[in-house]
């Protein structure tokens, strides 16, 4: 097994991600890690974003982690030898009202990666855009959208379905990688 | 149902309204806000609270919040709802 030291964000979220799941711990990469994976590198955080899909004890994450070198923080777990902290943001997994159906899984050799698909990633970030107007969101929707095939009718309809018709009209070209 | 009526709070004043300690209101909020009911900024040296706009039960619970109020005595519900929201200039008499 690669050392945690030399694991990237993707890496170290399959192998935490993994570790959790051989404890019956669900936990799926949401935010600014799914982000970056999504967009190829384009934006980068330190933080991934492990959402704590069925409300499991906080006291069963912490042992779990303890397990692989991890400590809690101020609400979230850092590790000697890596920048990167890992939070447990509360479920249920969703983006806005809605519950997130469909999960994409991606391999990697420090364990298997269950993160949004590019179109969730898409809504997660329009999601912190439409209510607070963050405009940091919305850059890192438009470049997920670009990377890659998010499907912009979905996004579409969710974004009414939240009520938010009028601001997705007001993206909507710059989600679609030609501008259309 | 403070900040239910308010739209925002922070838990000195929320305390102070209901006429109890600080601590457990403010145990409640840090519960809320780890639970991705509420989210808070910091506003000056003041943490303000709101609900989540992203929680994903948010309109069943303001359902649920909204169905209380009515049942709310008359004088208490008005002085959660009849506060003053429009913008005041510094310095102008009251």
């Amino acid at each position: 097994m690669k050392p945690v030291r030399r694991m990237s964000q993707a890496e170290l979220a399959a192998f935490v991600q993994s570790h959790l799941k051989a404890r019956g711990i669900t936990a799926i990469l949401s935010g600014g890690a799914c982000v970056s994976i999504h967009s190829e590198g384009r934006y980068t955080s330190v933080d991934i974003d492990l959402v704590n899909a069925y409300s499991v004890n906080r006291g069963a994450i912490e042992a779990a982690m303890q397990e692989i070198g991890f400590t809690e923080q101020a609400r979230h777990f850092v590790h000697p030898d890596t920048p990167y902290i890992v939070e447990f943001p509360p479920g249920p997994l969703s983006v806005g009202a809605e519950p997130v159906r469909q999960i994409q899984e991606l391999a990697f050799s420090t364990g298997s990666l269950e993160l949004l698909s590019p179109t969730d990633c898409v809504k997660d970030r329009l999601a912190a855009y439409y209510h607070w107007d963050d405009q940091q969101c919305l850059a890192q929707a438009v470049l997920v959208a670009q990377a890659k095939d998010a499907d912009i009718k979905e996004i579409a309809r969710w974004s009414r379905a939240e009520g938010m018709m009028g601001k997705f009209r007001l993206i909507r070209a710059r989600l679609t990688p030609a501008g259309q | 149902m403070f900040l239910f009526t308010r739209k925002e709070g922070y838990a000195r004043e929320i305390a102070r309204f209901f006429a109890t300690d600080l601590d457990p209101i403010q145990k409640q909020l840090d519960k809320l806000e780890l639970g991705g009911v509420l989210v808070s900024r910091m506003a000056g040296r003041t943490r303000l609270y709101t609900f989540n706009p992203r929680y994903p039960f948010l309109r069943e619970l303001q359902s649920l919040l909204e169905r209380g109020l009515s049942f709310y005595p008359p004088k208490q519900r008005e002085s959660l709802v009849m506060v003053r929201r429009r913008p005041r200039r510094r310095g102008k008499p009251l």
